[in-house]
């Protein structure tokens, strides 16, 4: 881990948020609340609007309409350090331990809670218990407040916890026993974020078409009519806001807020990665390895569900694509990529073949042919990884036993 | 081109330091003279690199650059990278860069000076890969050291020199080969470098450098390059941005965001595989399949697939391929054409997956269905060892099959014969998924067309509970089996419950629903205000539903407005407003000018204002369109069976041709106890009118098929 994010630390975008992340963030707070006022204005007041404001009682005064947004009592000058540091401070006393003190005395007090193991461990400990994310949970309103804060380390820290968030959410909504408005709360302001950033517009994709020159290739085509259709394929569709999860919109929120990990994924530390790789198993179902083969590491995670009996989930391709990408990445993002090159495969990428293979299988039963074949194709891409592991280097000389000038 | 893939082949032993110990370089050569390493290596051991210089200048009548350059090699492939660091330290390249401008300027093409210029060519192209040569030395010392950030910074100096040398671009074929392999290797580094120190947007413009600019690369690097960049592109998470103005071409094919580079890379490199350029890696189409069926283009992959030389794929694991793409795209019956060929006994009969993939395309057409009850018993019976596990999904699709092979049954015995398999099948392929919702949804749906009202409520409950309410097809057949139990006002509840699930947008289903539940409970105003409020979202849909909106998670959630003029018409129609249905009907029509069931509609007014013969005209034009339209058969039966005993007979074969179509038809029933009545067959009739009763009894609102 510490590898993947200490070279992440020394990347400027990781400690300058960039222009357009910083006018996202500026307009962000406002929207948010307008969206969780808005079914009240559109006269679709329901119960569950109420348990998704309680966990942001302290919004609920500025959704009223009054007032400048003060959160951490930021003003707009105050550094990102001191942010960081307020939000670690409001951190102590709903943690049962203590926090090391060095993390606020750090230059980036963000990225040090963010690597520090520890407080990782605890929050997440908390986010396990049976009964976490309800509306008065004090931890679901730190990180909705520390998502809402203009740091965009913390953010990070906020979205580092999505994985175990998720799967507690997700496992827990089907029974419908208890409150999750906590939960709902934080996956919300994700996805408000996340609409904000992309101003509600779809992501598509131009599909190239060969008999049409590109930037990479050129191409004698008789007749050069740019006017032909490209083939346009929506990867996520339009957003609209949402004020509350209506269950069958929980699919698309939770989507969005995964796509949301993913547009920050190289900045995402490694542990993070791997339990939402563990998470993807159980989510498949995972037919073949259930009960047999446990890893040490993750056998408390699986255990735990197992005995919950919860697992497998419905995974609709609002959910399972944006899955696929992040699993993706974690075959064979470049961090694992150098690693295996020296043989020795990372826990990331263990982790994630785990997943995929558990994927691949549940598209099987779920004969499903779009999945069989992306997840078919990382499974075949992840054995190929793992036998070509000692590559020809072709940017290295060739040997020669008579050198010549 | 051959000869540097033999040499590449040796490399790896270059690679690990151990074995450079056995493997020790002998000579070194410099003009003409050759002289053996030993004595300088011993100096180099010694740390006295300025006397192994002097002895090299002296032996092979070297200036200082040539020698420091032939040492700083030396020490580097004996594997001593900070020997030869220290010897290229001694140089200062950049000054040799400098010098080396002037010498080889412009290229003179005329063929006259030919001898001249090229020997000329040759002395300065010698000294600039002499130069270049030890600064990308010094980059792989300084890379084996884990100074990649330094590495790549010198990297991008050799580039850098290059791009300056030639001005335009490096011309083909009048380059010496050694220069040629240093620029091509430095190209392919610099990338590799960036991503080594982390620098990730420093490793895309490395990429786009690589690629968009003059290099000279043979294919292979290129492709080498290409790879690299897309694969980057598709799972490092790093967001490129498009690539600059000064590299887009008018009127060509300019990328905007990772996944169409990756993509646009990825379908070159499979055409320069197809054009014999480059050699066929199987990765290439694996990250070309991931990509493409991420952005749901299965039927841009199948013309990829489909392009493929023959002889890389087996051609059944092509056609399988292929019958997945062109099934996800939507279009079955190509799909099935290929399996069906794979699946020939001559291919691969015993192939579960494709067997299973066969029977789902065939369980969801009733005229399949036969074909595909035979798909899943072979699936069953090969479902052995690693794909075990499979089993319930065979018997749930051999269940699937069996339901839809019954009605289109022609014999009762026949229909319920197949019914109860079906039925024996999901429970079974339920005992083995338990946990699989679609199956739940699947049984649900089964029970409630058998009218096992009960156990469908058990189901449908059930699964609204499993998916905690999220998906819309659990409530609509909640609230249908609650319609057909005849407990309207709980359906009514569970509609109203379920659009509180739902955004405004996907509400239309439901409140068309909602609208017949109104008219059944005879809420006649209610349904008429109901049916304003979904023309009211149609309206609205119609206006922004661009080819961007929302996908959403009903396929026909987008609610036909011609259905909805038409239950108007129906409504109206029913409560002898015959203006007002008179308008909607023409609405209808405006949609969809010829259809069964406006005629259908028409045909009830002209029968409500006692004109028969345009009633009936209106019924059998119905038949006309569609043969299969049962409603329109029962109202004629209906109309014949009161014309006299003349047309009873006529009246009774259209009405048992209905039941054979639809047997739970509840009017064919009534209408045929009628017939039977006058006739004088009482217990036939009997048995028709309790048929007719029973079934009213437990009927939906909508049928339950739709749900599906």
């Amino acid at each position: 881990m510490s590898s993947s994010s200490s070279s992440d630390d020394d990347s400027p975008a990781a400690v300058e948020p960039t222009p357009a992340e910083e006018t996202a963030e500026n307009k962000e707070p406002e929207t948010a609340i307008e969206e969780i006022a808005a079914p009240a204005d559109a006269e679709e007041t329901t119960p569950t609007i109420a348990a998704v404001e309680a966990p942001v009682t302290k919004t609920s005064s500025r959704a009223s309409g009054s007032g400048p947004v003060v959160r951490f009592d930021i003003s707009q000058s105050s550094s990102l350090t001191t942010i960081a540091q307020t939000a670690i401070e409001s951190l102590i006393p709903i943690l049962p331990n203590t926090i090391p003190s060095s993390l606020s005395s750090a230059p980036n007090p963000a990225l040090a809670l963010l690597n520090d193991l520890e407080t990782i461990a605890q929050i997440t400990a908390l986010l396990r218990r049976p009964t976490s994310g309800a509306g008065d949970d004090n931890l679901c309103r730190w990180l909705y407040d520390t998502f809402q804060s203009s740091n965009p380390d913390l953010k990070l820290v906020v979205l580092r916890f999505l994985p175990v968030l998720l799967s507690a959410y997700l496992s827990r909504v089907v029974s419908r026993r208890k409150s999750l408005a906590g939960f709902e709360a934080v996956l919300l302001s994700l996805y408000a974020h996340e609409t904000n950033r992309r101003a509600g517009q779809p992501l598509s994709v131009n599909i190239p078409d060969l008999t049409h020159p590109s930037i990479y290739h050129e191409s004698i085509s008789p007749h050069k009519n740019n006017a032909t259709a490209l083939n346009l394929a929506v990867i996520s569709p339009s957003l609209e806001p949402h004020g509350m999860v209506r269950s069958t919109k929980r699919a698309r929120i939770v989507g969005v807020a995964l796509e949301l990990y993913y547009t920050k994924i190289d900045k995402i530390p490694e542990t993070s990665k791997i339990e939402f790789c563990e998470f993807c198993r159980i989510w498949a179902g995972d037919v073949e390895n259930r009960g047999v083969k446990k890893e040490e590491a993750t056998v408390a995670v699986v255990e735990e569900a197992e005995e919950d009996g919860i697992g497998r989930i419905p995974l609709p391709w609002e959910i399972l694509q944006p899955i696929l990408r992040v699993l993706g990445h974690c075959l064979l993002g470049s961090n694992s990529i150098v690693k295996c090159k020296k043989k020795e495969r990372t826990a990331l990428f263990d982790a994630a073949i785990g997943a995929i293979r558990s994927l691949y299988l549940r598209s099987m039963h779920d004969i499903n042919p779009k999945a069989i074949l992306a997840t078919g194709s990382l499974v075949k891409l992840g054995n190929m990884a793992m036998e070509s592991a000692d590559e020809i280097d072709y940017t290295e000389i060739p040997y020669q036993t008579i050198i010549n000038l | 081109m051959a000869s540097s893939v033999d040499e590449d082949d040796r490399e790896p032993a270059m690679e690990s330091g151990e074995a450079d110990e056995e493997i020790v370089v002998r000579e070194v050569c410099a003009n003409g003279i050759s002289i053996k390493t030993t004595e300088v290596e011993a100096k180099l051991d010694e740390g006295n690199i300025q006397e192994a210089e002097s002895s090299l200048r002296e032996g092979l009548s070297l200036n200082f650059e040539e020698a420091r350059a032939l040492l700083g090699k030396l020490e580097y492939q004996r594997g001593n990278v900070e020997g030869a660091l220290r010897v290229f330290d001694g140089i200062d390249l950049q000054a040799a860069i400098q010098r080396l401008q002037p010498c080889i300027a412009e290229k003179t093409p005329p063929k006259k000076g030919r001898l001249r210029s090229e020997s000329q060519h040759a002395v300065s192209q010698h000294a600039a890969n002499l130069v270049l040569e030890a600064i990308y030395l010094k980059v792989k010392s300084l890379q084996k050291l884990g100074r990649v950030t330094e590495a790549a910074d010198e990297c991008t100096s050799v580039l850098d020199a290059v791009e300056k040398i030639f001005h335009q671009g490096i011309p083909d074929g009048q380059v010496d080969s050694r220069l040629q392999d240093t620029v091509s290797q430095a190209v392919e580094l610099l990338p590799e470098l960036w991503k080594q120190a982390g620098c990730f947007q420093e490793a895309i413009s490395a990429y786009r450098r690589a690629l968009l600019s003059q290099w000279n690369l043979n294919n292979e690097s290129c492709a080498r390059i290409q790879k690299g960049f897309a694969v980057f592109l598709l799972y490092s998470g790093v967001e490129a941005g498009p690539p600059s103005l000064a590299v887009q071409l008018e009127g060509s094919y300019v990328p905007k965001n990772n996944l169409e580079e990756a993509i646009l890379l990825l379908m070159v490199l499979v055409k320069k595989c197809y054009l014999g350029k480059i050699k066929w890696d199987p990765s290439v189409m694996e990250h070309l399949i991931y990509a493409l069926s991420l952005c749901s283009q299965t039927s841009v992959l199948a013309k990829q697939l489909e392009e493929v030389m023959p002889g890389v794929y087996h051609r059944v694991d092509r056609w399988k391929s292929l019958a997945l793409c062109y099934c996800a795209a939507g279009q079955n019956k190509v799909a099935l054409n290929l399996l069906r060929k794979s699946l020939h006994k001559h291919e691969q009969p015993d192939d579960v997956a494709a067997l299973l993939l066969a029977a789902k395309i065939c369980s969801e057409d009733p005229y399949l269905a036969a074909e595909g009850v035979g798909y899943a018993q072979r699936a069953m019976s090969n479902c052995i060892e690693n794909e075990e596990h499979l089993k319930g999904v065979g018997l749930r699709l051999l269940g699937l099959c069996l339901g839809k092979q019954a009605k289109m049954s022609s014999s009762d015995f026949e229909r319920s014969r197949l019914q109860s398999e079906a039925l024996k099948s999901l429970e079974a392929a339920s005992g083995l998924e338990s946990n699989n919702l679609d199956l739940m949804l699947e049984l649900g749906v089964q029970y409630s067309e058998y009218r096992n009202l009960n156990a469908a409520l058990q189901y449908a409950k059930k699964f609204i509970d499993e998916t905690g309410g999220s998906v819309l097809k659990g409530w609509q057949l909640l609230a249908l089996v609650l319609s057909a139990q005849k407990r309207f006002s709980e359906a009514e509840v569970v509609t109203d419950a379920a659009m509180d699930e739902t955004t405004k947008w996907e509400q239309g289903p439901l409140l068309r629903l909602k609208a017949k539940l109104k008219v059944s409970q005879s809420l006649h105003m209610d349904a008429i205000e109901t049916y304003r409020y979904l023309l009211a979202l149609v309206q609205a849909q119609k206006k922004s539903f661009g080819p961007l909106r929302i996908v959403p998670q009903v396929e026909d959630d987008k609610v036909n407005e011609f259905e909805v003029w038409n239950g108007l018409a129906n409504l109206y129609s029913s409560l002898s407003h015959w203006k007002d249905a008179e308008i909607c009907l023409g609405k209808a029509r405006e949609l969809k000018e010829f259809s069964p069931e406006v005629l259908h509609t028409e045909g009830l007014m002209c029968e409500g204002r006692e004109k028969i013969q345009e009633a009936l005209a209106a019924y059998i034009n119905a038949l006309l369109l569609e043969p299969t339209y049962v409603p329109c058969k029962v109202l004629i039966g209906a109309l014949w069976s009161k014309a006299g005993p003349d047309a009873l007979p006529i009246a009774r074969s259209l009405l048992s041709d209905a039941l054979r179509l639809d047997p739970t038809n509840r009017k064919a029933w009534f209408y045929l106890g009628v017939i039977h009545r006058d006739e004088g067959r009482m217990a036939d009739a009997i048995d028709c009118f309790q048929a007719a009763a029973m079934l009213e009894e437990s009927d939906p609102i909508e049928s339950f098929s739709s749900v599906l």
